[in-house]
């Protein structure tokens, strides 16, 4: 999000408090939520993408709300209002094509009419073939798990985004050679998929409550978490979505807050930090051991403030609307050892794989009576192997995973040997274990900024203080 | 009741998970959150509710927000019960 | 009204009150200058090796800023006081001696350095780059001004006509948007530059406060946290693998700015000249007619390169050398003294091999100047 952007969702919280009492909450947030989709997508060089992926984005989600009715119920009045209002405010983006001062919300000009009606005529189709037609059998859930992955990998797997890519550019009859991976820049994209498999699998498990389509699709692009999170759970959103809300000076106060931080974070000590912070080019570049720590430790101090701003922006943003969005991180790099890092870096995405991947394997092993570090190694290493890959299916992410996942079997073993074993004063362990897994943590970052290995390896070499 | 199934828990969270069967569990510390139980004995703790008490705690539920003590772990199992 | 609402009235209120106030204050007090001072060069960050530029400053690890104390106050010229032993030699002139395509150990001074020159005296001989990119008579002697500071014994400076038209020297931004310095310069040195030029960028009252400054004033952070960068990987410069050729098919054109055949010495700043020569007062300043490039392409008959028409140079080198006989400088004149296939991308710009050529052509000039 720019600082455009930002200061036009907190002008649309104080229009949404002086017209609050005539606009429902729900339609206002749906509204903004819908609409923010198409504004924050960035350009893509391939036509028309930039209004077609915004529009996939707002159909997966609704064909996610359609297989995960309850079986045996029909959708309400309530969805079907919200589901031709929705199509509408898609059509009317569409159509400020033709009204050139109000073009456009897309970042180029949206599809003409012909293929517009087409493509949301095939769209809307697939919703409905999914919610309707043979819907709610658990193979398509199933088959809607597999689908939400299968598209992550695609977009997640340079090799993958390249082909799709091209095969999109010729469709559009553009230059199929000319294709990048980053053609296809799906906004949210990452944190959409986490949302609606949590949907998916609770549904499938019978955990998930009841949902309007309109509070099921404002969940999953609700806008101030729609770009970097946090992964909000859908029971919680919807609790606060249909709690009395009015702003009021106390939490326009607690969002200013939050905001203020946040823009601080984000635009002031993140982007001065970028300007040295380790990155392929000057990774290159360094040649001495005390050199390469200091851009290593402005890299890592970058992330977090980076990071942990947006979130703070996200959290402000959403209290404006009545929101309250998870927390996302606490004090990281305090933390005495690489357990607790991880209790407070990423903490949706980290509690997202541990209830859906760490919990269920490690209940499934235990179930066949495996011995206890065999698990905690096999369920740290896939666990962490997949926040990895879930940045990027790439060797170096993987590599960042596993590094975590070692080091979290390394620190539980090491726990569990010391219990009661080690007499040192609370103060020194806690100071020394910050110290020690501040630079774990910052040794990771070298395999997470450098996608190349070998630059990585250069990096880690001189920070040895050996020749690069 | 609710005493007898926190009595349950804290004997097994002190004996099984931190190997301190002498170790004394407030009613309201923090136990995930305040670093006691990993994310590994967590689901150990599940299952030792699910046999115990035979009260099924789903994976989702093994974090801070849904509890963090015995008080609410013990006011989730009678809620189940 | 409720409590928190008299509240949040109290902290908007304030915050107003506050904003208003600190720009009030940074406008009257005028702090830029001062803050300029501020460096953590030549401290926890190696000083640069030359004048902060940079067109693309997050390949380059540097940029133009208009602030001349924060631009020497990163210069390795400005660690310090000057060593006792030290015979203190200043290079002045445009991009040329900036270095502009040149790793800094292949620049004018570095191959100057490198010849570990000592004074009779015993005095060691350094030389500084403080060559800075845009042609202007006006912007070198801004520098020079400045550089008096820190006690040169001997100033380099290298010109060419094309830093001569008087057109040309309010063009450069560094003396845009430091009218006050050069209006100094101006009243001092009785220069015909017009204190009232257009070019000059006055600033408002509004322009004044903390508001308007923010854009020189994050130049001045960005300065310094590029640093960590230049520091790290000792680059103060993006120089492409590729880059385009010098011209040397040129262009029919005669025209030379609007200077006449035959032009008379005060057609072209000849002033600018000698004030840079009298701020320099009792120390010796060595002018150079800088190297350039000859071409032999398409229209080489009438011109000597994409700058000159040969009418115009020609009047030009005739003028220097009649100058410098009247006025008594250290002139020389080393137009040719480079070989014609070491320059870049421009009619002046050298290759390191061709930095060499000249360095040599210099060293010898000035073996009789380092008498202390």
């Amino acid at each position: 999000m720019t600082l455009i952007q930002i200061s036009t969702f907190v002008a649309l919280s104080l229009l949404a408090r002086v017209f609050g009492s005539r606009l429902p909450r729900r339609w206002t947030l749906l509204t903004i939520s819908v609409l923010a989709v198409f504004w924050l997508q960035p350009a893509s060089p391939i036509r028309n993408l930039d209004f077609w992926l915004p529009l996939l984005t707002i159909s997966i989600a609704a064909a996610a709300w359609a297989v995960t009715l309850p079986a045996g119920t029909r959708p309400a009045r309530r969805d079907g209002i919200a589901g031709f209002f929705v199509l509408g405010l898609a059509l009317a983006v569409a159509l400020t094509r033709y009204i050139p001062a109000l073009c456009c919300l897309t970042p180029s000009r949206p599809p003409e009419t012909l293929p517009l009606l087409l493509g949301m005529g095939i769209f809307f189709g697939v919703v409905w073939l999914v919610g309707r037609g043979f819907a709610r059998q658990p193979w398509t859930l199933h088959a809607r798990v597999l689908a939400v992955i299968f598209l992550f990998i695609i977009l997640k797997s340079e090799p993958l985004a390249q082909l799709t890519a091209a095969g999109l550019r010729g469709l559009m009859g553009q230059d199929p050679t000319l294709a990048q991976p980053t053609d296809l820049r799906w906004l949210g994209f990452s944190y959409l998929a986490f949302r609606l498999l949590h949907t998916l699998r609770d549904r499938l498990s019978g955990r998930l409550p009841a949902l309007y389509l309109d509070e099921f699709l404002t969940y999953a692009v609700f806008f101030p978490s729609l770009t970097a999170g946090p992964i909000d759970r859908v029971e919680r959103f919807q609790k606060d979505l249909q709690t009395e809300f009015q702003l009021d000076a106390i939490r326009f106060l607690e969002a200013g807050e939050r905001l203020a931080q946040g823009l601080f974070m984000k635009f002031v000590l993140g982007d001065a930090l970028a300007l040295f912070a380790l990155n392929p080019a000057n990774a290159a570049q360094v040649s001495t051991t005390g050199w390469a720590w200091l851009l290593l430790y402005a890299y890592a101090l970058r992330l977090f403030f980076d990071f942990a701003g947006y979130t703070h922006m996200a959290i402000g943003l959403g209290l404006l609307f009545g929101i309250r969005l998870p927390e996302n991180f606490n004090r990281p790099y305090l933390q005495p050892n690489l357990t607790a890092f991880w209790n407070g870096w990423h903490m949706t995405l980290t509690n997202w794989l541990r209830a859906y991947v760490f919990n269920p394997f490690t209940r499934a092993l235990r179930a066949r009576k495996w011995s206890i570090a065999p698990i905690i190694l096999l369920g740290q290493l896939l666990t962490m192997l997949l926040v990895g890959l879930w940045h990027g299916i790439t060797l170096n992410f993987a590599i960042w995973g596993l590094w975590h996942g070692l080091g979290l079997f390394t620190h539980n073993r090491w726990a569990d040997f010391a219990k009661g074993r080690l007499n040192v004063s609370p103060q020194l362990a806690a100071i020394s274990g910050a110290l020690l897994t501040f630079h774990f943590v910052a040794l990771g970052w070298v395999w997470f900024a450098l996608p190349d290995p070998g630059l990585a390896g250069r990096v880690l070499r001189l920070l040895a203080g050996g020749a690069p | 009741m609710t005493q007898e199934i926190q009595n349950k828990l804290s004997a097994f969270i002190t004996g099984e998970i931190l190997k301190q069967p002498d170790r004394k569990l407030g009613p309201e510390e923090a136990l995930i959150s305040g670093g006691l139980i990993d994310s590994f004995s967590l689901v150990d703790l599940a299952l030792f509710v699910e046999e115990t008490f035979g009260v099924k705690v789903d994976d989702t539920e093994l974090n801070a927000q849904t509890f963090d003590n015995l008080n609410q772990l013990a006011a989730l199992i009678q809620s189940r019960q | 009204m409720s409590e928190s609402m008299r509240f949040l009235r109290n902290v908007l209120g304030k915050a107003t009150l506050l904003f208003v106030a600190v720009n009030l204050l940074f406008a009257t007090t005028d702090p830029l200058s001062f803050l300029g001072n501020l460096s953590l060069y030549n401290g926890p960050i190696p000083g640069r090796q030359r004048i902060p530029f940079g067109e693309e400053p997050d390949k380059a690890y540097n940029l133009s800023l208009n602030s001349l104390e924060a631009m020497f106050a990163s210069h390795e010229l400005t660690a310090g006081a000057k060593p006792v032993d030290e015979f203190r030699v200043i290079l002045i002139g445009d991009s040329s001696v900036w270095g502009f395509l040149l790793e800094n150990q292949d620049t004018l001074s570095a191959q100057l350095n490198s010849a570990d020159l000592t004074t009779p005296a015993g005095h060691s001989v350094r030389f500084y780059n403080l060559g800075y990119p845009t042609i202007s008579l006006t912007k070198d002697l801004l520098i020079i001004d400045e550089a008096m500071r820190y006690q040169p014994d001997l100033i380099i400076w290298l010109v060419t006509l094309e830093s001569m038209p008087h057109n040309k020297q309010t063009f450069t931004p560094l003396v845009q948007h430091n009218p006050g310095r050069v209006r100094a310069l101006i009243a001092e040195y009785g220069l015909s530059i017009d204190p009232a030029n257009p070019d000059f960028k006055d600033l408002t009252f509004l322009q004044k406060t903390l508001w308007g400054q923010r854009r020189p004033l994050a130049d001045l952070l960005r300065l310094q946290l590029y640093g960590f960068a230049w520091g790290a990987t000792g680059i103060d410069q993006y120089i492409p693998a590729a880059y385009t050729e010098r011209a040397n098919d040129l262009p029919l054109v005669t025209e030379y700015y609007d200077l006449e055949p035959d032009f008379t010495a005060d057609a072209i700043a000849f002033d600018v000249l000698d004030a840079g020569i009298a701020r320099a007062g009792d120390v010796p300043l060595l002018l150079v007619n800088e190297p350039m490039f000859i071409a032999d392409g398409a229209n080489s008959d009438i011109r000597y390169n994409f700058f000159y028409p040969k009418w115009a140079y020609n009047r030009y080198l005739v003028l220097m050398a009649e100058q410098a006989a009247v006025n008594g400088w250290l002139y020389a004149d080393v137009w040719q003294a480079v070989s014609n296939d070491e320059y870049t991308n421009s009619a002046i710009h050298l290759t390191p091999a061709g930095e060499v050529q000249l360095a040599a052509k210099l060293l010898e000039l000035i073996h009789p100047l380092l008498n202390p």
